[in-house]
């Protein structure tokens, strides 16, 4: 095949999908963008941007989804990480079964999750019937609510990504490294993390683009104040109709995720040379 | 004490992360099973005093719900079609051709996860306003490929790299047709990507509530979106119910494809170069 020819069947190939994109995702985008930079009278101005920065709820808004996604995202990662090498170094009766099992989660309906955890953990739940109201610290309509709903949704992924990048490794090296007398604790910084970082960086682009954005999980689990930016700008739409307003939480809930899908790519592209 | 003395350490440490684990992902969606068979449960009793399946007569009889689940499969079915035949010529042309821009285009499906959900949904919602694409069944199909077109893309694409070009070569030497290689080559090493990828397609539809809810009002009564009306309005042993109702095909897909389902395949996906 001539390399023109490639080049053609290559784009063409694309086209369908990408258009797809273009309508669906890139357009939306980008009148998302036009309307946060108006004005209610339809003229250029920042005044959007000027609400969001100054006005104190919402800061209180923004400060709360940073603190979530980072806290959520760390427990994420070390958990998924401790349950990964756990399964790659074990064949027990025991990890066969977590890892028939742990992806479970990702294939239960969001909504359907979530409600089994607020029966389960609220108040006058499940648990607080089972071991007394008294014992059970609050955990839903709190912060606490909204990570453990992020743990229970992105740790299967997460470690999926993450069994995945470890199977990868071969036994040879392993046992090669232990042959000459290297600590369990040397093994894993000399071979084990390096060899799977990238998949961390992967694992941790989905995670902190999912939390950052996420709407249905903090809008029935968190507080009512300070809110998740999804749930604020959701409410900025349907309960105070701001259109711009919304859509400057929006934009700004976007660059959040662009930095870290910045790193991804850059990543990405690294390997290639 | 026999018992305890004849484990060792690392069975017990076994044994408690095997409990957690269960606790923590199972709990809230055994209590869900519980509720939905139980008659009277009330606080601050353990388990349910007595049990019934008077709600699930009642769903099941409920004309709203049974039309609710033939339309989310309607949509899923085609949803899951739609991006099949749109995505999979584009997920090979990733894989296998080299033209100018494709790491632009393979990573502007990026875009789909970075930008906040809710946010997309709702400059959706203005243009399909203008194009009289708001309560037909049409944006709703559209509205839900949104979710679908990076899986669908980047997964088969990861699958059809892993495809050795050499396999293909041996069947090109042996004088099968570019399509005959495809279809009996390419194609059947690639299936498991696929299917991975079609699964998550048509769970994802099945699942999606914020964008039907925005663009399907009024007619448009997905199992999600009764879902939500169902726990605002009725006791939780109906929205148990229904719960499993809504649970259940994914389940049943599960089973089915398990044996497609490797870490490997969906880990491949995002890490697309």
């Amino acid at each position: 095949m001539s390399k023109r020819k490639e080049n053609l069947l290559g784009i063409a190939m694309v086209m369908p999908s990408f258009i797809s994109l273009l309508i669906l995702v890139i357009w939306p985008v980008m009148i998302s963008i036009k309307e946060s930079f108006m004005n209610g009278e339809g003229q250029f101005s920042f005044e959007n941007y000027i609400y969001v920065f100054t006005e104190p709820m919402m800061l209180n808004n923004i400060k709360h989804t940073v603190v979530v996604t980072l806290i959520s995202c760390i427990i994420v990662l070390f958990i998924s990480y401790f349950i990964a090498i756990y399964l790659r170094f074990t064949s027990s009766k025991i990890a066969n079964f977590i890892r028939k099992t742990y992806f479970i989660p990702m294939f239960v309906p969001g909504i359907i999750a979530i409600y089994g955890f607020i029966n389960t953990y609220r108040d006058n739940g499940w648990i607080a019937r089972l071991i007394g109201q008294e014992n059970l610290p609050v955990l839903m309509y709190d912060i606490k609510g909204v990570v453990m709903m992020n743990m229970w949704f992105n740790i299967p992924f997460t470690t999926m990504l993450l069994v995945s990048a470890l199977s990868a490794i071969p036994d040879s090296v392993i046992e090669s490294a232990k042959d000459v007398g290297a600590t369990k604790l040397k093994i894993f910084w000399k071979f084990i993390f390096p060899l799977s970082y990238k998949t961390m960086l992967v694992a941790t682009t989905f995670l902190f683009m999912g939390i950052v954005g996420s709407f249905t999980a903090p809008f029935l689990v968190d507080s009512n104040a300070p809110q998740m930016l999804g749930v604020s700008m959701q409410q900025h739409f349907s309960v105070y109709h701001e259109f711009g307003q919304a859509s400057s939480i929006a934009v700004i809930m976007f660059i959040m995720s662009a930095g870290i899908g910045y790193l991804y790519i850059h990543s990405m592209m690294k390997e290639e040379k | 004490m026999w018992f305890f003395k004849s484990v060792s350490k690392r069975n017990l440490m076994e044994f408690l992360l095997v409990t957690l684990f269960c606790l923590f992902f199972f709990m809230p969606l055994v209590n869900l099973v519980i509720l939905a068979f139980s008659g009277e449960w009330q606080y601050p009793n353990k388990f349910p005093t007595s049990w019934s399946l008077e709600w699930w007569k009642f769903v099941l009889e409920n004309d709203e719900v049974s039309r609710s689940i033939m339309l989310s499969f309607s949509i899923a079915i085609i949803v899951t079609i739609l991006s099949i035949i749109i995505c999979i010529p584009a997920a090979y042309a990733f894989a296998r051709l080299q033209f100018p821009l494709r790491r632009t285009f393979l990573f502007s499906f990026l875009l789909t996860n970075a930008f906040p959900k809710m946010g997309l949904y709702v400059a959706i919602g203005v243009l399909f306003y203008q194009f009289g694409l708001m309560n037909t069944f049409t944006g709703i199909v559209l509205i839900h490929m949104v979710n679908t077109l990076m899986y669908m893309t980047w997964i088969p694409s990861a699958a059809f790299k892993n495809v050795h070009a050499s396999q293909e070569e041996a069947a090109r030497d042996a004088g099968a047709s570019p399509f005959k290689v495809f279809w009996h080559v390419t194609l059947p090493m690639a299936a498991p990507g696929i299917i991975v990828a079609s699964i998550f397609t048509f769970l994802s539809s099945l699942d999606e509530a914020q964008g039907t809810l925005l663009v399907g009002i009024p007619d448009y009564q997905t199992m999600p979106v009764v879902m939500y009306s169902i726990i605002a309005d009725y006791p939780s042993t109906a929205g148990s119910v229904f719960s499993i109702i809504l649970t259940l095909p994914t389940i049943i897909l599960l089973l089915a494809a398990r044996r497609f389902l490797g870490a490997d395949a969906m880990a491949n996906g995002f890490q697309m170069k």
